[in-house]
This record gives C-alpha cells, structure tokens and sequence, in this order.
C-alpha cells in the first residue's frame, strides 16, 4: 500500500472498472486540542475528497470496517472548519448548500478497532455489487434535487411551518420573558431591554453613531470658525492648500493613466 | 438588546473621557514647545519633557486651545505653504475657470505631448526642403518634355499635344500642417508647393481643362527628372489624387533615409501664380468647360452653365500662396493656435469627417481659426484649449450657408450671397475668391455643425470626463449611421451617370462621377425619405497611391451612403399627398414620384388624398424597420431603373438572431393570442408583458389576504425588452408539474406589518406561507394553476409561467445583521445579502429605467438582443458574461451622448457595442449609468475618486447604476464574471467581429457579413468537446446558426421542468469544483456541446505534498503530488451521468462529423433542391454554406483561436 508523508493512499472508484480514480489520502485523526464530534482514536481523517462524494455514500462503504457514528466534512483541516461548511445549511427554508468543492472528511466510528481496519481497505468503492454507484449524480440527481428539494408540496409545507412557527413563538415568549427580568444575574450582568424601568438605547451601530455625531455637532456650532482675521487667512492658505493638493492628485493620476497609454489617440 | 455590566451603563461616553484626556496632555505638550521653542520635534514619538509639561497641566483649558491654534497655524506656515505666486494663482484660477478639473487639462497636456513631433522629422524636413530647393534651380532646365517611362496621372478626354516645361523660378514652400507646424501621426504628410512659372501656361489655357493638364505633365516632369538624379533615386515615388480629386493629382514620395521613412511622406503640389489668368475668369457663374468638350451639343441661345466646382478647383491651386501666407501668418511663432488647431484635427480625424472629397479638410478649421482671430472673437493669447472650445461654439452657432468670408471687405468684390448661392456651404478665402468649403456638401456640413455642439456639450457637462469622449474615441462613420446603401455595381453607376446626370452637373464636376451620383441619389432620397431621414452622408473612403510607371485609376466609380434615420418618423407606414381636390397639381406630381406604389385613398376624417402605404400600424418592430429599405429599393428602381440585386441596402442584415427558428411551428401551439410563423423576440414581448399586467391586476384583487399587496414589479428581461429567445406562451401544467421553457420573475411587496419575526428561518418560514396563500386564492378566484418552490411561487397564466416572490425589508437587514464583539448591532454587506438586494429592491428599479429607456429609443431592444445573442453564440453563458452587464453597458451606449444623434437601428446599436467592448479601457473606465441625473456631482467625482485610488477593490468590469450607490460598481460583476481573462477574451472577440464587418463594408465586392459568419463561436483553441445527448437538451427556439462542433441535428423543442436549468446547474458545479483546472464553455441558447479548455501545464506539474494543497492530486514520483487530466475527465463524466454522448477533442468530433455525414446533402446543388422545399433552414445553411466556400472567404469566417485566453 502506498504511504506519503504519513497518510495512506488509496483510490476512490465509482464502478468496478474505473481507470483513472481520485487518490485519497487517510490517517487517524489526531491534533492537539480535540474536537468533541471527532473523537481520538475513533477518527478516520480523509484527505482530498471529490467534491460529488456524499456523507451517505462514505458511510455506506465504511460500514465494512465497524458500525460508523457519523461523517463530516469540511473545506480544509482546521478548528470550525466543519462548522462553518455546515454553516446555514440546517435551517429550514434555507437555500444554502455547501461549497461543491474538494473537500476533507472525518469518518467517526463507534470503535476504536475499526479504524486500523478501514486504514487497511485497498481502494474506496463507492458503488454496491451490481456495479451501480452509491452517489447520485447528473440526471438522476439532478430530478431528485427537482422533485425533493426545490418543488415543495403544499399541505406538507404548510404542517411543517406551522409547527415551525409554534415553535418559534414559544423560544420568542421566552425570550421576552427575560429581557422583563431586571434582576442581576451570577455574574453581576443584567439584560436590558428596550422596555422597562431601566431602559438603555438600542445598541445599534446607527444609533450610537448618530449619538456621537450629534455631539460633534453639538461642539462645532459654539465655535467660531470664520471669525478672528487669522482664521480668515487660515482658511485662505488652507483653500490653496487643497487646491495644490488636489493638483498633485490629478498629476498622479494622469501619470497612472499614462502608464496605460491612453494618450494616442490613432 | 445586549448585556451590559451596571457599572458600564455610560459604557460609549467613558473612552471618549479618556480621548479627552489624551487630547489634554498632546496640548500640554503643544504649549510646552510655545514655551520652549526648537527643543523638542513634538511628533509624539518623544517622550515631553517632564517638568515644564507638568507645570503646565494646572494652566486653565482656554489657554492652552488658544496656543495650539496659534502653534498649528505656525507649523503650517513654515511647513507646507509657501506664499504662492502670481503665475501660480493665475494658472490655478485658470485651470478652475476653464477647466472643470485639472484632470482635463492634464490630459489635454499630455495628449499634446504625446503628439509632438520627434525632432528628428522636423530636421529631415529642413534638409529635404533645403536641398529640393537646390535640386529644383539647379538640376532642372527648360525644354521640351521628353518621352519618358512614367504615366501622366490624369484621365481626360482629349489631351493636349505639346507641352514646353520652364523652370519654377519660385522656390518651393512648404504649405498646410507642414508650414502651420500642426502635423499629427502616425503617417506624417508634409506637404509641399512648386509653383509652375507663368511662361508655361498662356492666357486661354483656362478652358477644358487644358490648365490641368499642363499642371499634370509638369508634375510628371519634375518626377522623372528627381528620379534620375541620384539624391532622390532611392526614395519611393507614387502618384495619388490629393482628397479622392482626379484633377488634383499629387506625388507621393517616400523617402529611403531609414529614420524617417516608416512615418513620413512628402507630397508634392504643383501650383500656378495668381496673376496668370485674368481675375474674374473663375467666378462661380462663368463656364469654363464648354459643352462642346465632351461632345455635347448645346443649344446657342442658352446660356453656358457655370461650372463653380471646377473653378473653384482651379482657384485652389492659384490662391494657394496667398492663403498659405495668411495662415503662417497666424499661426507661425503661436504654440497656443498650433495646439488647438491640432486639437481640432484629432477630433475631426477621430470622426472621419475630413476623408474624401467631399470632406471637411483641416484647413479649413485654420482658417477658420484666422477668421475669428480677424473677428476679434479670439484673442492672439487664447490658451490651445480656448481655440478649440471657441471654434467649436463658433461652427455650432453660425450658419455659413449664408457665406462667411476672410477677405477684407475691400477686396470682396462679388455679393457675399451671390457667391453662396452656388455653394452649399460658403467659406470665401482671402483673395475673395475662393470657396474653401466648394466640394463639402450640406450634410457633411450640418454634421460637422453637430459635432461641434456635441463636443461643447460634453465641455459643460460637469459631471462627465468628457476627454476620451472628445478625442480618444474613434467613432467611424458607419457606426453612427443606420442604414448603409452601397452600390458597386460597374454598370449600374455607368447607367446612372448616363441616364440621369445632369449635363450642368457634369460639367461643373468635369465629368468626375463621384459627385454626380452623389447629387442625384441624395436629391431623389431627401425627397422620397423626407422627415425620416436626418441627413444622408457620403462614407468615402481614401483612394490608394499607385507606382508612377503605372496609369492613373478611373476614381469615384462607387458609392456608399450612410442614412440617419430621425426615429421618430422613420418607421410610419404612411405616406401621405396633398389632398386630391385642393391641390390636384400636387397630386399629380406625387403620384408620379411614387409611381405605381401610390394610390387614391379616404381616410377617416374623410380626406381623400393620394398616399403609399409601406406597412400595417401592426406590423412587428423589426418589420417595420425595414420600411426605409423599401422606400430606397422602391424609389431606386421608379426613378434609376435599379433592380434591387444591382444594390446592397445594409439595414438589419442581423436582425435574423433573434427571429424564431423556422423549424419550430407556431401553429403547434396551442393559444388564443395571434402568432405569425415569421415573428421574433422583440414582437414576442408584449404578449408577456401584457399577461404579467393582467396577472397584477389579478394579484392586486384578491380579497382576504392579511395583508395587501403593495407593489408588484416584474424583473425578467422580458419585461424590459432583453430576452433574446422567443418566448411563446407553451408552459403546460403536465402530470402535476409545471413545465415552461422561461419562467418570469415577478417581486411583490407588501404592506407594513409589525408582526414579522425577527428570525431568518421564521421569517421565510411565513413568506413561504404567504405565497401559498397566494397560490390558494389565486386558484379559488381567478382559477390559475401554481406550485409552490422553494425560490417562490409558480404560476401558469395564458401559456406563461409567472414566478413570485416576496421581498421584506426584514430578510435583508436579517441576513447583514451582525453583533461586534463590544455587543453592537451592526448591518454589514454579505454577498448573499448583496444578492438578496440586487434581485428584490435594485433590480425592479433598473428594470424600470431600462424599459423607459426602451421607450425612449426604441433600438435599445433590439440592440441588446442581438448583443446577447452575439456572446452567447461565443459559448459566454451567464456565468462567465452576466447578462445585465450587457444590457447595462449597452444602456450606457444609448444614454452617453457620444453622438449627436441617437441610434435607431439595432444593428448600429450593435456595431457600437462591439465597438465598446473592443476599445474600451476596462481597467481605467468606471462604466456609470446616470438614470434620471439622480447622482450628484460630488458623488461622481468622490465615486471616480475611490474607484482610480483603490482599484483593486473592484471587479475588473465596473459598472455602476443611479439605484446602487452603496455597492457602486460591485453589484453587477464580480471578480469572476467576467474574469480579466474573459474580458480580454471578448475584447479579442469584438475586435475581430469589427474587423469582418470593416473589411465587408470597405470592400468593393463583398456583401454584408452574414450573420452566420458573425453568429458562430470558433472551434479552435478548445481542447475537449462533452457532446450531450441531444434529446436531454431542449433547442432554443432563435434562430440557430449553428454549433462550433457539430452540423445540424435534428431539433427538439421538448418543455423542460419550470424554474430549474439542468445545463446551467451542472456547469456551475463544474465550475465551482475544477476551474482550478479547467475553463468551461456552452451556449447557453440551447448549446449541446461543453467545451472545455485546461489551464495552462503549470497546474498539472509535480508539486510537493502540503495538507492544504492535495485537492486533485494523484501521488507522482519522489513523494511530489500531480493532477491529472484523465482523473478530471472521469469526474465530469460522473457528474453528466446519463447525460453526455461522448468525449473528444474538436479536431475528433470534426473528422467523424465529416464522416458520419453525407456531405452530398449540403453541397451537392442538386440533391438540396430536392429538398429544399420541405427544409427551409437547410436551405439556407446550404446556401451560407457555399457562400463560404471560396478560400478567400473563409479565413473571415473563422473566428480567432482562444488560445491567448489561457
């Protein structure tokens, strides 16, 4: 079996014939600070996954080496990289999906045992025995992203977003619940709502700045700006400051457009 | 609402506490460096000195305010300003007065530069001249003409038998740009004078032509003799007709000396003093060719007619000294008339307006520029820019219909309206004598009136750079005019000049054809065009030198005319005479010049009036387009006997791309709404417009939504006139699903509710229930069919699929909402927000001015269809070009006024877009839709500011609307669509497609291109061909000029599943996952090939093995990593499962095409007859076919290799 740098290589075959395959390349999964969902000793870390390869069908083909937990996938190896593939996509009415990209995977199994023995599997065979491929892909694909994913049934969706919606109002009732509560929690924070005795302005990006810029006004109207005859002088240099300024500017500017030569003109 | 500590509550005023207090100390350290001046360079890196700073800290605040100011005041005075002086604050006020910015003078200055000439030139003029003067007193003697090799580079009738040369007794001078130091590159023509001596010309040698002659053999003399004196011998000599004029021949000499002679060439006039003929023997109104000349007979009692053309012609050479004198007079020694009047030639020469005979010469502006020097409206210390803008106001407010003149009221003996009534333009030299505009005929004239209002326009308009407007764009004539009519035919011209040329005529024009036909066929269209026409143009193109041993060329045999069609008038079905009974005289006459197309007609306010009717009012667009071109065929053939084929009339020639494909049968469908089997995209379009408004009507009366309906607002380019497939109301409700081949996107609004939900999921959650709502009513009341998506709703209306969508104002603030890590709510851009924005609010809006601007000029439809028909038959897609960069950059097209006109033929529109894209700087132009003037100058200027400064922060292609200042110039494109490799790639397309179309206009023999030949994407450059089952892909309903790769297959015009494109999702994974790899190209108006090109070898190499880098990679040797290209075929092999046909490179697929094909079919002249009845497009395609066979044609039709793009 093929090693680089400490992976195992293997090929990745869609039917029992393919010639030219993808090498993936495996190892344990293991880095200094471990992520829960990807536990020591339990991890299989895939590298260089193609991007039509599914979590199902990696599942599927493990499962001859132990019972498999779960698949995950990610962009690149690294902390919340996995979340941040995923990110978005579980919401409902979502219309995001994941990158179609190559990708890394984490094979979890429920035992430790059953990582030496995927690590030893000669090739990945992501097709079952009659020789079909266990990924959907093109056409197939393609009608069962049409008919599951983007036309949406009426009645179902109205039961689904009905139970969505109670859902959501109970989490919101609860929420409005604590922003009631002005009472100081363990750590000496309270939360402050819009309403309530003790009301604070809505901490908004554009109300503070609006605060703020109010201020500045409020200081810019008291002073005399174009008053004393040093100011007025002041202004006068200031004025042909700019103009000088600006003079420079466009000179530089011409020199850029100069580069482009643009000042032919046959 | 965040969490904040209790003791934090005044959490944003304590940091400004702690500025203040910072301000303090840097004040404390301010007044310290009053106190202590030059001790320290407070720049806050130095630590202040401790004490004094400290003792200061207890001063009171006023204090301390006022030193600072004083110390700021102080160090701006040392360092930055330096009192100004006089010469500066005089240029700075100029630069505000004159120029709206620096920017526009700096650019003036630096084109100037640019056009200087090299020293070099100007000191081998210097020499030439010296010693041409020397060859001229020293090599030439008096004497017979000897017999000599060369040809006398004249044709006339009857030549004159002896001809006795004398030596010029005149040195020769340099004369035009040469003497008025204004020559302009890259070809540098000096032009010099010779003055032949009195002796050799006697008193009556004005009449036929006699004078010409003499003037020719003695330039034909001076050549022999310079070709045989050894200076000279090595140099290039060649004749030519000075300005397309036969009687003006010059000699072209370009020297051998290496340094000068790529860019230089001398001419060489042969001139004759004034004082040889009697004064007064050219005036307009003498004859000075007789009838007799030309064989004519005349009747006695008559009067001669005046032949003022000819004469003019010879006064020009005769009058040259003085007016030679008179312009280096003005313009010797002035840098500042130099420039402007070179400013003033770009200008001209960047509009072909100078070309020809009947152009509009440069000298013509300087002398110009002398009379308003003479009129005291220039000053002699005018800066260049002054003089051009000057001149510029001058030529758009005066009339010199009415004849100006130079000469002092002295000498200008004749009535100045006298004079101007045997010209269409009168602009009298400085003898009075003279016209100088003789040859330039009214159109020419107004055009350049136009022009010159245009430009000062441009000046005033504040907010526009208007610099690359005025000078660097070429703007050649056959991209301003509509409609083209050409005729090259050598018997046709002959009949014409025959038949219908005047005998005046001929004689004032010396029998040059040129300006014959150019008098009768714009005589005959003025009338018979009338309002529709704005001016009728003469497109002449420069006659070509030949070697001097060789006879000189009959010119003149052909003519081109551009027609500006006035839009508004241009397209009415009717022709109206004057009512038969009032005016029965009238009547007749009209009824004469129409011919049989005229008839007696009642009208329905019951006149009765002779009237030719060209159309019905409901006539499709494209039809009525054409109504000029019938005009023109019609009155050709009435009034020149001219058969239709004798003549090539350029009009919508492209119009074609966007017509329905024959092949699809419209009677198929079933509809209650009318359709012709001949129809296009563009006369498709109201159908669904006016579905889509009853649809809003119906939307707008639904009872019992819980909330109204506030605004509806369709966003499909149907709705503004740029979808350019036909769209035929065929959308069926089949098994339970909706299939269409378009779906319309419509965005609804609703009214104002509090009770949304703040969450995302919640929010589209209720939306989604909305619409199903919706969808329910809109079943219960009106009865339409709907699905609902997880995009919107569809909806199914009169064979139409509508699809809805709801925008609030909440689901965008939702998705840019962030929280800083100081607990502040913050609304920042994200693309998928940007996205949200640009379909639910912006898009509306754009969509609305761009269906205004369609209804302002109504070519803008057309235009954009045909522009996007053109890239995607150059396998663009959507993904790589996004349309609604066409449809903007060709909006931007019809609202610059870079012309003075607007267009109003598409395939105009057209020729300027592809203009656009072939010469635009892409990387220094931020392309700015003003709709509605909404944007203010200082947003102009701070937009154009942040653009040139940060660049990089733009895609490559910036486009920018009235509706999205926010995202100015990123909304449309992105870095990736279109990439700086496609840009350029379109750049190179455009290039090309211009450069077929020139060559078809310039030449004499071709025809117009054909679409087919514009219209079809190269097969070179590719290196792959996915071949997809063709029964998978539906056809485009446009007309089809065919693949790249593959002949004709049998058409299917299966319906495909409402909302989703099956190509387009497949190619965008492709794209997303391998164009590392790979650059994939479709058509995407029903395309069935991929075309796929790797990226160049560099990716594929061995790389060493890094973690990060591994995507593809396939171990090598030595432990380094590699993609390869087989492993990337079988992937997407995979992912066109079921789906694709085959996989070979383009040289494959052709030879097998060859193979599998019975060629016979389309070549074999026979068989296709057989055929041809039931085929109609194979007919064609077989005759586009054989049209492309000869060689020489066929290096035009191929369209260049892609291989740059990689």
């Amino acid at each position: 079996m093929e090693e680089i740098e400490g992976y195992t290589v293997v090929s990745l075959r869609m039917s029992p014939d393919a010639q030219h395959c993808h090498s993936v390349y495996m190892r344990e999964h293991f880095i200094r600070l471990m992520d829960p969902n990807k536990p020591k000793g339990r991890t299989l870390f895939l590298l260089n996954v193609p991007p039509y390869v599914t979590e199902e069908s990696l599942k599927g083909f493990f499962k001859r080496a132990g019972n498999v937990e779960s698949v995950q996938f990610a962009a690149k190896p690294g902390k919340d990289e996995t979340i941040k593939w995923y990110e978005g996509t579980k919401e409902t009415f979502s219309t995001v999906s994941p990158p179609f990209i190559f990708k890394v995977a984490y094979v979890v199994f429920q035992k430790s045992s059953s990582l030496a023995k995927a690590l030893a599997v000669p090739s990945i065979d992501l097709f079952d025995i009659s020789g079909a491929s266990t990924i959907k892909t093109g056409m197939e694909l393609w009608h069962e992203e049409y008919e599951n994913h983007y036309i949406l049934d009426a009645e179902q969706t109205k039961a689904q977003i009905t139970e969505y919606m109670a859902d959501y109002d109970r989490r919101e009732r609860a929420a409005a619940l604590a922003a009631k509560n002005s009472e100081a929690d363990a750590d000496g924070w309270v939360t402050v709502g819009k309403e309530g005795r003790n009301a604070g302005f809505e901490q908004k990006e554009s109300v503070i700045g609006r605060l703020e810029k109010k201020r500045e006004n409020d200081t810019k109207t008291k002073e005399l700006k174009n008053f004393y005859t040093f100011q007025i002088r002041e202004s006068k240099m200031q004025n042909i400051v700019e103009m000088r300024k600006k003079f420079e500017e466009d000179k530089r500017k011409i020199e850029l457009l100069k580069q482009s030569r643009r000042f032919k003109p046959f | 609402m965040g969490k904040i500590k209790n003791s934090q509550r005044k959490g944003p005023l304590a940091p400004k506490r702690l500025q203040k207090a910072a301000e303090d100390s840097v004040l404390d350290s301010h007044s310290s460096d009053l106190e202590k001046p030059g001790t320290s360079s407070d720049d806050g890196f130095e630590e202040p000195i401790s004490k004094p700073s400290k003792k200061i800290t207890s001063l009171p605040g006023p204090v301390s305010i006022i030193a600072r100011k004083k110390n700021k005041f102080r160090t701006d005075d040392t360092k930055n300003v330096k009192p100004p002086t006089l010469e500066e604050m005089k240029e700075l006020r100029d630069t505000r007065n004159l120029f709206h910015s620096n920017l526009f003078k700096l650019q003036v200055k630096e084109m100037l530069e640019e056009l200087q000439l090299k020293t070099k030139y100007t000191e081998y003029i210097e020499s030439w001249m010296e010693s041409f003067t020397a060859f001229t007193q020293q090599q030439l003697k008096d004497g017979l003409m000897q017999k000599s090799q060369l040809e006398v580079p004249l044709n006339v009738d009857m030549k004159i038998s002896s001809f006795i040369f004398s030596k010029p007794t005149k040195e020769p001078q340099l004369i035009g740009a040469a003497s008025t130091g204004t020559l302009l590159g890259p070809k540098i023509v000096v032009d010099v004078a010779l003055e032949m001596p009195k002796d050799c010309l006697h008193k009556d040698d004005y009449l036929n032509l006699i004078y010409d002659q003499k003037r020719a053999l003695y330039l034909t003399y001076i050549t022999n003799q310079m070709r045989s004196y050894p200076a000279y011998a090595q140099d290039k000599f060649a004749f030519n007709y000075h300005a397309n004029n036969p009687l003006k021949p010059v000699l072209e000499l370009t020297p051998a000396a290496k340094q000068v002679s790529k860019h230089l060439l001398l001419r060489l006039f042969i001139t004759a003093p004034q004082s040889t003929f009697k004064p007064g023997r050219f005036v307009p109104w003498n004859n000075n060719i007789r009838p007799t000349y030309y064989n004519d007979e005349w009747d006695e009692e008559e009067a001669l007619p005046s032949t003022q053309h000819y004469n003019a012609n010879v006064l020009f050479d005769l009058t040259l000294a003085q007016n030679q004198a008179l312009l280096d007079k003005a313009f010797k020694g002035r840098r500042n008339f130099q420039d402007g009047l070179l400013l003033l030639k770009v200008w001209l020469r960047q509009r072909e307006l100078d070309t020809g005979f009947t152009g509009f010469g440069a000298h013509i502006l300087a002398s110009f520029i002398v009379y308003l020097n003479q009129q005291r409206i220039l000053h002699q210390s005018s800066s260049s820019y002054q003089v051009a803008r000057t001149v510029w106001n001058q030529l758009s407010n005066t009339d010199w219909t009415n004849g100006i003149t130079l000469a002092p009221a002295a000498s200008q003996t004749e009535q100045l309206s006298t004079l101007a009534g045997y010209y269409d333009v009168c602009f009298m030299d400085v003898t009075g004598q003279l016209n100088l505009c003789a040859n330039v005929p009214l159109a020419v004239y107004q055009r350049v009136r136009a022009e010159a209002k245009l430009a000062v326009d441009l000046l005033n308009d504040m907010k526009l750079n208007s610099f690359p407007y005025i000078f660097m764009q070429k703007c050649p004539l056959y991209t301003r005019v509509d409609n083209i009519l050409k005729i090259t035919n050598y018997s046709s011209i002959q009949q014409m000049l025959v038949l219908h040329s005047k005998p005046q005529v001929k004689y004032d024009y010396a029998n040059y054809a040129y300006p014959q036909l150019l008098k009768i066929l714009t005589v005959l269209l003025q009338k018979g065009l009338n309002e529709r026409v704005q001016s009728i143009l003469p497109i002449e193109s420069v006659c070509s030198s030949w070697p001097v041993e060789s006879k000189a060329p009959v010119i003149g045999q052909a003519i081109q005319l551009g027609l500006i069609l006035d839009p508004e008038h241009a397209y009415e079905v009717l022709d109206k005479g004057p009512a038969s009974n009032d005016n029965p005289e009238g009547s007749a006459e009209f009824r004469k010049f129409w011919g049989g197309k005229s008839n007696l007609r009642r009208f329905q306010d019951g006149s009765i009036t002779e009237a030719v009717v060209w159309g019905t009012a409901k006539d499709a667009p494209s039809k009525k387009r054409l109504i000029v071109r019938q005009i023109v065929l019609h009155l050709l053939e009435h009034h020149l006997q001219l058969e239709s084929n004798e003549i090539q009339y350029i009009a919508a020639e492209l119009d074609l791309v966007y017509h329905l494909t024959p092949w699809f049968k419209v009677s198929k469908v079933k509809t209650k709404l009318e359709l012709q089997q001949d129809t296009d995209a563009e006369a498709l379009s109201p159908n669904v417009i006016r579905c889509y408004d009853d649809l809003a009507r119906q939307l707008h009366a639904l009872d019992d939504l819980p909330l109204e309906i506030v605004s509806i607002s369709s966003i499909s380019p149907v709705s503004r006139y740029c979808e350019p497939m036909p769209v035929l109301p065929q959308a069926r409700l089949m098994a339970d699903r909706i299939h269409a081949s378009h779906i319309q996107r419509v965005i609804i609004q609703l009214g104002q509710s509090g009770k949304w939900p703040n969450e995302l999921g919640a929010l589209r959650a209720l939306k989604t229930a909305f619409l199903i709502e919706i969808g329910e009513k809109l079943k219960a009341q009106c009865h339409l069919n709907w699905s609902i998506t997880s995009e919107g709703l569809l909806v199914l209306k009169w064979g139409f699929c509508f699809l809805l969508e709801l925008a609030h104002n909440k689901e965008l603030a939702l998705l840019k909402h962030e929280v800083t890590e100081r607990g502040v709510t913050k609304y920042v851009d994200n693309s998928e927000s940007r996205a949200l924005e640009q379909r639910h609010y912006i898009l509306p809006k754009v969509s609305g001015a761009l269906h205004a601007l369609h209804q302002t000029h109504s070519a803008y439809g057309g235009t954009v269809l045909i522009a996007k028909r053109w890239l995607a038959t150059q396998l663009l897609d959507d993904g790589v070009w996004p349309a609604m960069a066409t449809e903007l950059l060709v909006a931007h097209l019809y609202l610059q006024r870079n012309a003075p006109q607007a267009i109003a033929a598409p395939q105009t529109g057209f020729n300027r877009f592809l203009h656009l894209l072939a010469h635009s700087d892409w990387n220094g132009e931020l392309f700015l839709l003003n709709f509605n003037n909404s944007w203010q100058e200082q947003q102009i200027g701070d937009l154009e500011h942040s653009f040139r400064s940060d660049r990089q922060s733009y895609p490559p292609l910036a486009l920018a609307t009235s509706y999205d200042q926010q995202h100015a110039g990123r909304l449309w494109t992105t870095v990736e669509s279109p990439s700086l490799r496609i840009l350029s790639h379109v750049s190179r397309l455009a290039r090309h497609a211009l450069e077929m179309i020139e060559t078809s206009l310039q030449s004499k023999d071709l025809r117009f291109v054909r679409p087919a030949q514009l219209f079809r994407g190269s097969s070179e450059g590719y290196d792959l061909v996915i071949q997809l089952k063709s029964d998978l892909v539906p056809n485009a309903l446009s007309y089809d000029l065919g693949s790249p790769f593959v002949s004709f297959d049998q058409p299917n015009y299966l319906l495909p599943r409402a909302g989703k494109d099956l190509l387009a999702g497949i190619v965008q994974q492709l794209r997303s996952a391998y164009s590392d790899y790979a650059a994939f190209f479709y058509n995407p108006h029903g395309g069935k090939e991929l075309a796929i090109m790797w990226r160049p070898p560099t990716e594929f190499a061995p790389k060493a093995f890094k973690v990060t880098e591994l995507q593809a990679c396939t171990p090598c040797d030595k432990g380094k990593v590699q993609v390869v290209r087989e492993t990337l075929v079988e992937d997407f092999k995979v992912l066109l499962k079921d789906f694709y046909l085959r996989i070979s490179t383009p040289e494959e697929l052709k030879r097998e095409q060859r193979e599998q094909q019975n060629p016979k079919r389309y070549f074999n002249a026979k068989h296709q007859e057989t055929e041809a009845s039931s085929k109609p497009k194979k007919q064609k395609l077989a005759k586009a076919a054989k049209v492309q066979a000869p060689p020489k044609k066929k290096s035009l039709i191929k369209s260049k290799p892609l291989k740059s793009l990689s």
